[in-house]
């Protein structure tokens, strides 16, 4: 047990569950059919979480960069996985590309928050690059999804707009410039919008764990503003990239839209 | 199938198209339109009419044979030049917000525009009372436009893209008496007065007042002319 933290025993952990039943309890009574989803999500977050506590203990103690990337890629491939189980759209095929991009993209920002930002030494140190790059691919990961989800959608549903201004000369890119726009706009506002609540309506993770471990609040405000603006970061980058990648998929040779 | 003596503008060759779902709408098509000409295309609804005219745009691409453009397979051409050539006016009119300006400018914004110089509004509002609209001004909000209003203001800024063909999906059938007497007359005043080539897909009975139209029929993926 660390000397600043208070120790939370099995039990008490257990305790925790009363939020879960309380998830469920709300579930029954309001007929929401969310009560298997809440049971495999509690066991699944004990379960992941031990896991990772375990791995990072191991990559801590082994302390190389290889397995520092390999563990990095592994997350990415998750959490692009994960993206796209909530994405609906099956007409498309998009998994490499989205794989790739985020794992490049959400690495080059990790890389520039450890190296150059914190100036870790060096700057793959598992104490501080994991754990970064956790915070970014958890974050990009809804952006990605929530923009991919609304590009594909608004593709549909304004087809005939599409198709009007291919009619008139457009390319690819220039008849879905305003889809794009609002499928990136999607995917980037909840993370603006976390940077306006930060500090008055939400106290974030990153630094509510370095004032419980017992760091200076400050040194933790200084770590949790580096974590608000990569994850704005990330998820622009994100989000852009990976729409305007995919938007070409969305079309085939000749410039004729796939999705109607 | 071809009509007697002319080179083809607009032709079909051997032509197959299935939707993924299977249904056969075109069977080893032949379809030949020479250029300046007005074919009249007829069928029952879900015969494939509006398919035939979006394979000549190629916003659908044929499982067997070729699309040409003035002998030449529409696939070698760049698709922007293709659509200019050939404007493709869909059944629902679609129009983007903001006023008819901005609107009939449209195809102006596209690199495909190139250095084109933009009509003014004195050439845009003489535009729009060729085709009826006279009364309504520039600065309108499109989306305040009845159906045949959208359909005309449609049809103003395909022309101004200054095509070579037009092809027109069931122009008229949304729409009130004076907005399809305005589209059908700018149609043939196209073919009449420009030299250009119109098709014009329609289930109902159609008498164009001014061209002797080319006629023909989709039925079961095949076509036949009815009057060539």
């Amino acid at each position: 047990m660390d000397a600043g933290v208070i120790d939370i025993a099995p039990w008490r952990l257990a305790l925790a569950l009363v939020f879960a039943l309380a998830a469920g309890g709300c579930s029954l009574a309001l007929k929401l059919n969310l009560g298997r989803d809440i049971l495999i999500g509690t066991v699944r977050t004990f379960a992941q979480l031990f896991l990772m506590g375990w791995v990072l203990g191991l990559v801590f103690a082994v302390d190389s960069p290889w397995l520092v990337m390999g563990l990095f890629l592994i997350m990415a491939t998750a959490a692009a996985h994960t993206a796209r189980g909530r994405i609906t759209e099956k007409a498309i095929t998009y998994a490499l590309p989205m794989y790739a991009s985020m794992a490049a993209v959400y690495l080059l920002v990790t890389i520039t928050v450890t190296g150059a930002i914190i100036h870790a030494e060096p700057w793959w140190k598992p104490q501080y690059f994991l754990p970064i790059g956790g915070m970014v691919l958890g974050n990009s990961m809804n952006s990605v999804a929530v923009a991919l989800d609304r590009l594909f959608s608004d593709l549909r549903a304004r087809a005939a707009v599409v198709e009007m201004k291919l009619c008139l000369g457009a390319d690819a890119a220039e008849a879905s410039a305003d889809e794009v726009r609002a499928a990136v706009r999607a995917g980037m506002i909840p993370s603006i919008n976390s940077m306006m609540a930060v500090g008055l309506v939400s106290l974030p993770g990153m630094m509510t764990g370095q004032i419980l471990g017992g760091s200076d609040p400050t040194l933790a405000i200084r770590y949790q503003i580096v974590v608000m603006l990569m994850i704005v970061g990330a998820t622009a980058l994100g989000s852009s990239i990976l729409t305007l990648i995919i938007r070409r998929r969305c079309f085939a040779p000749g410039d004729r839209p796939l999705l109607r | 199938m071809s009509a007697p003596n002319a080179p083809a503008h607009l032709a079909l060759e051997g032509v197959r198209f299935a939707h993924c779902a299977g249904r056969l709408i075109l069977d080893n098509a032949d379809l030949a339109v020479p250029r300046g000409a007005f074919l009249l295309l007829t069928g029952a609804s879900g015969a494939g009419k509006s398919t035939l005219l979006r394979l000549f745009c190629r916003l659908e691409e044929p499982q067997a044979g070729a699309v040409r453009l003035s002998g030449q397979d529409i696939t070698a051409l760049p698709p922007a030049r293709l659509r200019r050539a050939v404007a493709y006016l869909q059944q629902t009119p679609a129009v983007i917000a903001g006023s008819l300006r901005e609107n009939l400018l449209l195809p102006f914004r596209f690199k495909a525009a190139g250095n084109e110089p933009r009509p003014d509004d004195t050439a845009l509002a003489a535009l729009l009372e060729s085709l009826a609209m006279g009364d309504a001004p520039l600065t309108q909000e499109a989306a305040t436009l009845s159906v045949g209003q959208r359909q005309r203001l449609c049809l103003a800024r395909a022309l101004l893209t200054r095509p070579e063909a037009l092809l027109l999906d069931e122009p008229t059938s949304a729409l009130d008496p004076e907005s399809a007497r305005a589209v059908l007359a700018a149609a043939e005043s196209f073919c009449l007065d420009g030299g250009g080539t119109v098709v014009l897909v329609s289930h109902a009975e159609f008498a164009p007042a001014r061209v002797a139209p080319l006629c023909a029929h989709l039925e079961n993926g095949r076509l036949a002319w009815t009057r060539a």
